[in-house]
């Protein structure tokens, strides 16, 4: 394939720009709900549980809809990337699927159910959070690991390297890593989407507590984990900008402070925001990192862009399509903000 | 290249399982979507409270459904990366890109707008919930759109060219205006609407047999009925006109649909003999059995006495489509599309001589014909699907890339663990689905609970098409008006 000219180049970065919000904001927007989820499992209490999917009946569709955005992205305007990291996943992806499928019909079915089967739809639900939430961050993890290609001419390189490639020791972590992580989330949703004198906040706020200091090690553990393992990561941020690479861990720190703060003075919406704030600097600090590779050794963002985006296309979906889907992904939010009571009925 | 080892059927059969699976969600969420819009513009136009209790009875079916189609949609776009990675790479300049924009355009749009539309009830205005429905409907066709005509263009790849392993666009016009997609989404939009008639008429056929909420039924029925006779032989003939494209851009497809394998007869004279049943030998090039009848198929193809139709065995053994699916899948749902024809016409002679009142025999014939019925455009769907995906074969892309070319380095242990997988999990899918659909309908329309009060958002609250509207209390869940208490609602 030939190089890319320069507006395409630039054009390419756009959208792998793109497509990394659009995974960022799965991850923040979808996290808290998988979070809650995987706390619904700790919740002994059935309406308390069913009253946990209540909160998200609204919007957790508009929420996961950000993957498969994501995906679409990826596959119009980075195929070759698409098509060999997918095989690549080939197994993380079919727990995560099966755990997407088996969560959105937990969630749209359990109102139906009869009473005896409610606590298998929890089960369920709680279950399939979990699954999802390893096995997405084990994904993360092994694509972080590059993958090998077939190297035939006249055909463009494709996956080669079996199905169980993407298992290693930092991809199992990194699998650890996001539950942790988004258990933390999952507290603080419940935390934000209950009325004040609903007993389920107060396990929440036991649980967010717990969790949290979880995260306060898995996290660092995490990066130091990265630096041991991949020397392209030792060598970006211990380069000549190292000052400039040490802002983006002091400033999840105080995105991380500032969280504990709300936390602490029960202003749970801005907590989620402000760990929201530091998962989107750590995803942008590990962006950086890569860049300009979007698999390391494997896929670069001009070796993987299709040679067919233009500048038109790419005008129309930025310019047009992505504000249009944000603003009324917004007015569902707003919608649906108020806060929920245990016995609030499913379709009220 | 050899086609049909076992790792490449299997991943045939990995997709073809999913996609089985999730065609039967969609065109029931496009279909309702669509009748849900006309039966709550309806209420608001006429504030006739019928229409609030209908639209939201079949809501609720609408919402188990849904839920089912991105459950089991989710799954389609992912495993185009996993089943056919090489596909996806090559193809992925044109097809990535479609699907990119019905992720964007469609998916998500629809994703949005049904959050609003299912629990927006009272909670946003009345002119904003019809907006919200009309867009779950738009949406929701949208997507269709964009899906057949990424699989259309596999069908008919205009507009591109392969150069190094990647299709190249050329034209990106004539790529998406590709010749099959002008006939293939009406059909299937056409199609998406029929199975939601079908379905809609099938249920309050039921009722009227059983008795229960008789009136209000009936009127819906004639309605379906009405609308079905317009649409049922629409699809008859969008079918006819997708049929002439296939035979002018695809003949092996034609001939695989209509098992015809040789073109000349061993006296030399045309073969325009076409079969009404047949079965394929086993080397693909001839039949071991057929029913046949002279001159039919010049006419239905050339629409001649004795026109010559070329046979399969015209072409290279290796480009030879399989012919058992092809053929009866072709000739099962044009049975099933005669079948709703037959059906609407029945119901709108009932109408029209105004027996569809009567508790006569004949009626409750109609009636449980109606009932049985809706069963058809679901298998019409199916067979016609199939009969599109295994016609093409062994090409993915047609006449470009191969299916062989395409499927991603699986080994066959992987390939059968994700078809037990998809195989446990989408039956469940499918049972729990109609399980929860079936519970609904025993449930019945919920006569009782209050029509909730629209809030603020409503920029004229309370007025609707310049009709005079019922005065509501601010409260959020009023008592109904007869007085019953609001004990109905869930």
């Amino acid at each position: 394939m030939g190089p890319l000219t320069h507006i395409q180049h630039v054009l390419a970065t756009g959208w792998w720009v793109a497509a990394a919000f659009c995974l960022v904001l799965y991850v923040v927007l979808d996290g808290a709900d998988l979070g809650a989820g995987i706390f619904s499992l700790f919740v002994p209490d059935a309406d308390e549980r069913g009253a946990i999917m209540q909160a998200m009946a609204g919007t957790w569709d508009a929420n996961e809809t950000w993957l498969v955005v994501a995906g679409g992205v990826l596959f119009g305007s980075f195929p070759f990337v698409y098509g060999s990291v997918l095989s690549y996943l080939l197994v993380p992806f079919v727990f995560i699927l099966w755990g997407i499928l088996t969560r959105a019909v937990a969630l749209e079915f359990r109102h139906l159910a009869e009473p005896r089967w409610k606590p298998l739809t929890d089960r369920a639900f709680g279950l399939s959070s979990l699954v999802v939430t390893f096995f997405g961050g084990m994904a993360v993890g092994a694509v972080l690991h590059g993958f090998p290609l077939t190297d035939t001419p006249d055909t463009v390189p494709t996956y080669v390297g079996g199905a169980f490639r993407f298992i290693s020791l930092f991809s199992v972590w990194t699998g650890i890593a996001a539950v942790v992580v988004v258990s933390l989330a999952g507290g603080l949703f419940v935390r934000a989407r209950f009325e004040p004198q609903e007993r389920v906040r107060q396990r929440a706020a036991a649980w967010t507590e717990i969790v949290f200091y979880l995260a306060l090690g898995a996290v660092p553990i995490s990066v130091v984990l990265m630096m041991v393992t991949f020397p392209w990561a030792r060598q970006t941020w211990f380069g000549p900008d190292v000052w400039l690479w040490a802002l983006i861990p002091l400033a999840a720190i105080g995105t991380t402070f500032l969280m504990r703060r709300a936390n602490r003075r029960d202003r749970n919406l801005a907590a989620l925001l402000w760990l929201d704030a530091t998962i989107v600097i750590m995803a942008a600090g590990l962006i950086a990192t890569l860049w300009p590779a979007i698999v390391p050794g494997t896929w670069t963002i001009d070796s993987g862009a299709s040679r067919e985006i233009t500048l038109l296309r790419f005008y129309l979906t930025l310019a047009f399509l992505f504000p249009v889907t944000l603003m009324y992904n917004w007015y569902q939010i707003w919608v649906f903000r108020a806060r929920v009571a245990k016995l609030a009925s499913y379709h009220g | 290249m050899l086609e049909n080892t076992l790792p490449v059927l299997l991943a045939r059969l990995d997709f073809a399982w999913i996609t089985t699976f999730h065609i039967l969600y969609p065109p029931l969420t496009i279909g309702l979507a669509g009748m849900l819009f006309v039966g709550e513009a309806l209420w608001l136009r006429t504030d006739d409270e019928y229409w609030y209790r209908l639209t939201r009875f079949f809501e609720r079916l609408l919402i188990v459904n849904f839920a089912a189609g991105v459950a089991t949609g989710v799954t389609m776009e992912m495993a185009f990366g996993i089943l056919y990675g090489p596909f996806s790479q090559a193809a992925g300049p044109f097809f990535g890109q479609v699907l990119g924009y019905e992720t964007i355009t469609a998916f998500m749009y629809e994703a949005g707008f049904i959050g609003l539309m299912i629990f927006g009830w009272g909670k946003i205005g009345r002119k904003m919930h019809l907006f919200a429905t009309f867009n779950v409907a738009l949406s929701s066709a949208l997507s269709a759109m964009w899906i057949l005509d990424a699989n259309s263009w596999m069908q008919t790849p205009t507009g591109v060219e392969l150069r190094n392993g990647v299709f190249h666009v050329t034209s990106m016009a004539k790529a998406l205006l590709n010749p099959d997609v002008l006939y293939a989404f009406p059909h299937m939009l056409v199609a998406s609407y029929e199975l939601a008639l079908a379905l809609v008429g099938a249920i309050a056929a039921w009722y009227i047999l059983k008795g229960r909420h008789v009136a209000m039924f009936r009127r819906a029925l004639r309605l379906v009925i009405l609308a079905l006779v317009v649409v049922a032989p629409l699809q008859v003939w969008l079918g006819d006109a997708l049929g002439l494209t296939v035979a002018r851009h695809q003949p092996t497809v034609l001939a695989a649909m209509e098992g015809h394998y040789d073109t000349y007869n061993p006296d030399g004279s045309v073969n325009t003999s076409w079969k009404l049943l047949a079965w394929p030998n086993a080397q693909n090039d001839g039949t071991v059995w057929s029913i046949e009848i002279p001159h039919v198929l010049s006419l239905l193809e050339t629409h001649t006495w004795s026109g010559k139709v070329t046979g399969l065995n015209a072409f290279p053994a290796d480009e030879r489509p399989p012919m058992l699916i092809p053929f009866y899948g072709f000739r099962v749902m044009v049975a099933c599309g005669l079948g709703m024809v037959l059906v609407a016409f029945w119901g709108a002679w009932l109408v029209y001589r105004r027996r569809l009142d009567a508790r006569g025999a004949g009626t409750v014939w109609f009636l449980r014909a109606a009932v049985a019925a809706a069963a058809l455009p679901y298998l019409g769907i199916w067979v016609g699907w199939w009969t599109r995906e295994v016609g093409r074969q062994p090409w993915v892309v047609f006449k470009i890339m191969r299916t062989a070319e395409g499927v991603s380095r699986m080994s066959v242990t992987e390939e059968i663990l994700w078809l037990g997988g998809y195989m446990a999990f989408e039956l469940t899918v499918w049972g729990a689905v109609w399980w929860y659909l079936a519970k609904l309908v025993r449930q019945g329309p919920d006569l009782d609970a209050p029509i909730p009060v629209f809030g603020g958002a409503d920029p004229e609250p309370g007025r609707a098409g310049g009709a005079p509207v019922r005065e509501t209390p601010k409260a959020e869940w009023p008592a109904a008006p007869g007085g019953i208490p609001a004990s109905g609602a869930r």
